[in-house]
Formats: structure tokens, sequence, C-alpha cells
């Protein structure tokens, strides 16, 4: 009976390798995009005696975001441009290369991605590691042997599309966006094969209907009415240019069969170009991720005026909100809100401020609209605005993923603790340069610390704890059984805290500032592990130069408000590996 | 005067730092061009810059730096941001005044879009001006020692 039901198994198992609870097969570990890891090894009481088992330099300066893959004893790391795959052999000493994958990628990316070309990880699935070029494909490569199997071209260099976020497969789709936010592009996802890597829908995130797959009877958001919403708060063409790019994380919810993603900022950045809510901009949409049809959406900001994506993770957890147990979504947005809403009907059930936030009094969740400071608006018209809070890095930024456990019932993030002061100026649109219209130099917030690093309780939409740090804390967070958050800090730190109490109870200096975010795994060996990559760049790209930055002939606007980053940091990417 | 010739001769001229030099005309094919126009074929601007130390000029040029967007990658004051800063005295593709214009009117491979389809060359000229005023910084990162 038992060899019976063995065999029936073997019989519909693929022939590659899945991926095993000590695994990490996508970047946020599962589809609740939860960066927990039930590994319990590493706890408070053993977390001192952390230390670095090895460590790899990529060959790669700048921005190394994203995070390590771990399935059947191999590591999988890409690089930022030029986008090389690495196979790690974690079952031999020295975890050796079993193989490298380095495709041609065109050079223009460079100068078409707006913010460092960085990327932010791939996908197992099948055994197939499927990432993003930046020059606009998606590839599909063999786990076992690095051979290509597909390669797609899916975006638009001229039009100022690149491809840094990491894919998302659900069963044979793999879901796939594109950045250019600062370039005017018109925003979308598609869903490829995963067998072919043919594309097989596109769904624009603004524009008409049927583009945007807002089908009569399916399309149903919680708080608009009416058809065309995507098309009808815009000016007439001005949508065609209007951004709204994908370059986050995505989760999904297979008992709901809805994939979760936000999109970015409304192009360009001065709001007088662009009257209108400009959906759907700054907002989470969910869709079916088989045909792409739009089921719900919600728009975080409407008509942002202050460059506050959305692309941010929208976390799946159970929670009890208000006395009921609800199934819901939590999302930290750049504007400083974080969101606890429901994810079926895309109803926003709290939402509270996480850091400090001035653009906007509170969240109205009966209308589910921000109530904003109207002296907080911009525009060319309104000269230069002074001191809104947080940032155009966000309160959080999305590419720094945040962490939930189950255990603990907490959220851990890394904040930013800054203001900015916003002077919007026409834009032009030229296609293939910039398409922006603002300058916004920092100041730090109050207190004069420049991050965080916090426990949150989404249920109430309160801090339970907060670890202040010199620098903006830009890397992810990860979570384990083991009751342990760990974080990396810009000056090149990377650290284990008490999940319950946020007590910072190890460190270790990586070479390079972290931008990117921790995984956990189970070696071949039974032992846990954590990696990490070291590599300061993406937004901080400009700040990252061993020069003095506080030199008086540097005039680089932004660097004032932390003068000595130079002092702690230089460019370098390094994959570390970390056990007891 | 006809183009063609001159092009592969000026590629090769800015082709050091490491650069592999190619027949011009698949650089050309590698560009990106602003607005998606071409610069035109066989309109040879001049060589040398008509408003070379004019201040008038330079301020006009800068004018034209932020309204082409060029200061979307390398930064206001063209201290650099994604694209490299052009106040370092270091040039990927060479910094006298007949090279910059050439990068600026033909673009460059890593994205720097051709102008020379959207922009008359006096116009370029100024913001060679512009660029050739600006002050270079005490120091410059190591990274950018290359």
């Amino acid at each position: 009976m038992i060899r019976v039901t063995i065999l029936a198994l073997l019989a519909v198992l693929p022939v590659a390798a899945a991926a095993q609870r000590g695994d990490w097969p996508m970047p946020a570990k599962d589809y609740a995009a939860t960066r927990y890891s039930d590994l319990s090894e590493i706890t408070g009481a053993n977390a001192g005696r952390l230390r670095p088992v090895w460590s790899f330099s990529t060959g790669v300066l700048g921005g190394h975001e994203g995070q390590p893959l771990v399935v059947d004893k191999t590591m999988y790391v890409v690089t930022p441009y030029p986008n090389v795959l690495y196979a790690f052999d974690l079952t031999r000493e020295g975890y050796p290369l079993k193989w490298k994958y380095r495709p041609p990628v065109d050079p223009n990316a460079l100068g078409i991605a707006c913010c460092d070309a960085i990327n932010r990880g791939a996908f197992y699935a099948d055994g197939k590691i499927v990432y993003n070029l930046l020059d606009g494909h998606t590839v599909a490569v063999a786990a076992a042997t690095g051979q290509e199997l597909w390669k797609t071209r899916i975006a638009d260099l001229s039009q100022g599309e690149t491809t840094p976020v990491a894919p998302f497969v659900v069963k044979h789709r793999v879901i796939v966006g594109a950045s250019g936010g600062e370039f005017g592009i018109h925003g979308w996802v598609k869903g490829l094969d995963l067998e072919t890597g043919q594309i097989v829908w596109t769904a624009y995130n603004i524009g008409p209907d049927s583009e945007v797959l807002a089908k009569p009877g399916t399309f149903r958001p919680f708080y608009d009415r009416g058809a065309e919403l995507a098309l009808t708060s815009w000016p007439a063409d001005v949508w065609k240019n209007g951004g709204a790019p994908v370059w986050g994380w995505m989760s999904y919810d297979p008992g709901l069969d809805l994939l979760y993603y936000g999109t970015g900022n409304p192009a360009p950045y001065n709001p007088e170009q662009r009257a209108g809510d400009n959906k759907w901009t700054a907002s989470v949409l969910a869709r079916r991720p088989e045909d792409g049809t739009l089921v719900w959406a919600y728009q975080f900001t409407p008509h942002d005026s202050w460059d506050y994506d959305a692309a941010s993770e929208m976390i799946l957890a159970d929670l009890v909100v208000d006395g009921r147990p609800r199934k819901v979504l939590v999302h930290f947005d750049k504007n400083g809100f974080a969101y606890t809403m429901d994810r079926a009907s895309g109803e926003v059930l709290v939402a509270e401020p996480f850091v400090d936030v001035n653009w906007a009094r509170r969240v109205d969740v009966a209308t589910g609209r921000p109530v904003v400071d109207s002296t907080k608006l911009t525009g060319a018209s309104r000269g230069n605005v002074k001191n809104v809070c947080p940032t155009l890095e966000g309160g959080k930024s999305p590419a720094s993923p945040a962490a939930y456990s189950p255990r603990t019932g907490l959220f851990y993030l890394a904040t930013n603790n800054m203001c900015m002061d916003y002077q919007a100026t026409r834009a032009t649109r030229i296609a293939g340069t910039p398409f922006i219209g603002a300058t916004t130099p920092y100041h730090a917030g109050r207190g004069g610390h420049l991050g965080a690093f916090i426990a949150w309780d989404a249920s109430t939409g309160k801090t339970v704890w907060r670890t202040t740090e010199r620098f903006p804390v830009w890397s992810g967070a990860l979570v384990t059984a083991g009751d342990i958050a760990f974080y990396g800090t810009l000056d090149g730190w990377f650290k284990a805290a008490d999940a319950r109490t946020g007590k910072v109870l190890w460190r270790f200096k990586v070479g390079s500032g972290v931008v990117a975010n921790p995984i956990t795994y189970t070696g071949p060996d039974g032992k846990q592990y954590i990696a990490v990559y070291a590599g300061i760049g993406g937004d901080w790209l400009l700040l990252s130069g061993d020069v003095r930055s506080d030199d008086p002939a540097d005039v680089r606007p932004p660097a004032d408000f932390m003068p000595d980053i130079a002092r702690h940091t230089s460019q370098g990417g390094i994959v570390w590996i970390f056990a007891l | 005067m006809d183009l063609r010739p001159l092009v592969p001769a000026l590629v090769l001229s800015v082709g050091c730092g490491g650069h592999e030099a190619a027949p011009a005309t698949t650089q050309l094919e590698a560009r990106v061009f602003a607005g998606g126009v071409a610069p035109p074929a066989g309109a040879a601007p001049a060589l040398a810059n008509p408003f070379r130390g004019d201040r008038q000029s330079a301020a006009e040029g800068e004018r034209t730096f932020g309204a082409m967007n060029c200061d979307g990658c390398h930064g206001g004051g063209a201290v650099g941001w994604v694209g490299p800063s052009l106040r370092d005295g270091r040039w990927r593709y060479g910094g006298s005044e007949s090279e910059i214009f050439q990068s600026i009117y033909y673009g460059q491979p890593h994205g720097m879009p051709a102008y020379g389809g959207l922009l008359p060359p006096g116009a370029i000229w100024k913001v060679v001006t512009y660029l050739q005023s600006l002050e270079p910084p005490a120091s410059v990162p190591t990274q950018s020692w290359k």
C-alpha cells in the first residue's frame, strides 16, 4: 500500500528537482512573500556565535539588490548588469562553480535604467532558473546544466523600459514587468509561458479598460465605480507616457487565485502635467495569473505628487483585525503608511503611518483616500515645497522588502527617516531620455538618525519596537522560527536581532553597504545557513564612492545629508554565507 | 562634405580606455536616438567650437542641458548620477571639444542617446561650452579611475 502510494507520487512528480523545505526557491521564499523560514537552529541563545563560512566576489561593482536562490544543494546568484548567473555546488568544499551563464546584454540599458544597473533576482520553477536581463529580456536556464532554454524580448529600451524586476512564476505563467517611471513608459505586466517563453498576455496598468484587462463583471474595485477608470483619471493622451512601472515584488494567493503587485509613480514627477487621480499608478492590482484579468485595484496615492511608488511587496497573512480573523494583504508604502487590506476585496482595514508623515493627515478607510495636507502639494507653479515627509526614497524603499513571522505575528522592515524639499519643473518627454521634472534634496527627519529597523503590528497599525540606525536602512528583512530577524545597513553591517525585542545579538562588517535581502537555507550537511549580498548601490550609487563626499568642490546635491557615508563603505559585490 | 568617411576616424580616435573600436555603422546602429530621431546623414557639423569660452553660450548650454533631460542621468550640475560625471576631468570617449560634441551628436554605447537628430549643431556646441566651463572637484572616486 505504501509502495503503491510512493509510486503514484513518483509518477506525477516532474523530472526536475522540486524545492525542499530548507530551500529558498523564489525571491520571498514563498508565494505569500513572507521571507519567513521555519528553520530554527539559529536562536537567541547562539546567534552571537555566527561566523562567515564563505564569500565570493561577483566581480561587479554597483548595487547588489535581490537575493540568491538555493535549490537542490545549489546556490544561484544573479549579478547586476551584465547579469551573470552563477551556480555554486554546495556539496563540495569551497562551493566551486557548477556552471556560469553569461548572456549578451545590450549596454545601452545602462543609460536607460534610472537608478543603477541592479537586478532583483531569479525564480526557480520546474527545473528552470528564470530571470530578467536589464535590457528587456527574460531568460530561462536549465538549473542542472546552465543551458539557455529560451530567451524572450519583453521590453523596449528605446521607450525607456528596463527590466531589473524578478520574474514571478505561477503554475505555467511567468509574470514580468518593466521599470521606467523616470522615462515616461506605459507600464504593464506580461504573462509568459514557462515552457516556451512565449508572451501569452499583456496587461497595461494605465489606459483603456481593453488594455488594462478590466472586463465588465469581473473587475470589482472596492472603492471605485464606473468604467475606463484608468483612462478618465488622466488628461487625454497623457496616460500614454504616464509611468506605472512594475519593479517590486509579487505575491499569490492560491485559494483566491489572485496575483498581487504594486505599480510605480506616475510620470512626470511634476504633477501639474497630469491632472486627475492617474489610475492605476501608485496602486495595488489583483489579477488572474492565467490570463491577466484584473479583479480589483486600489490606489494608495491618488495624483501622486511626491514620487511615492507603490512597488513594495504585498505580504499575505491571516490576522485578527477588530476581533475578526481576516485574510489580509499588508503593504508598507513609500508614502509612509502601512496598509492592512482584505485581499479578496481590496478593502482597507487599517492604514497607519510607520514613519513620520506630513503630506497627509491620515487615510480615510471609509473612502480609501488619504486626507492630503494641501500645503505639501507640489507642482511647477508652486515653487519649492519645503519639508515633505517622507522623501521619495520612501518611508520604506520597495527595494528592501519586509518579512512576516507567523510565530510573533509581527512584520519586520527597514525604514528611512528622511524628509525632502520638492521643486517641480516642467518636463519634456523625449523618448529614450529621462522624463522627471523635479529636484528633491533630502534632510534627516526628527531625531537626526536617517533610518531604523522596526517591528510592526499590522492588526492594530502600531510599531512594536524600533532600532535606530545612523544611515538609511535599505536591506530586505529575513525572520526565522528561531525568532531572529536579519538585516543589513548602508554602512556595511549585517545584523541578527531578537525578533521579539529588537536587541542586536550579532553583527559583521561585510565589506560594502547592504541593499540586498538575506535568505536562509539548510545545507547538504543539515546545518542552517544565512546568505546575503554586500554591494552598495541602487539609489545610493551616487553616494557610494570612496571619495570624501563632503569635499567643498563636490556639489552633488543629495550628499549633504549624509556626508560621511564614504568613510564607512565603498562599492563592491560580495556573496556572503554565515553559519554557527 | 560627406560624413561617412569621417565617422570611422572619429570613432577610432575616441576608442581608447579599453573600448573596442568597431565599424562606425555598427556602432551607430547600437545607439539610442533621443526622441527616436537619428542624426541626419551627410550633415557634417563643424569640428571647432564657435562659442569656445563664451559665458552667454555656456549659460544657454546649461539650459539646454536641463531641457533635453541630460541632468536626469548626469545629474544637476553634471555631477554624475547613473551617467558619469561630466565635470570630473575624466572622459570615457575623449574630452576634447570635438570629442564631446561627437558623443552628444552621435551618442555613445552604454545608453548615451544621440541628440544629433533633435538638436542643431549650434545648440550642441553650447552644451559643450557649458560642460567645459565647469570646475572639476578636488578628488574623484577610485572606481572612476578607469
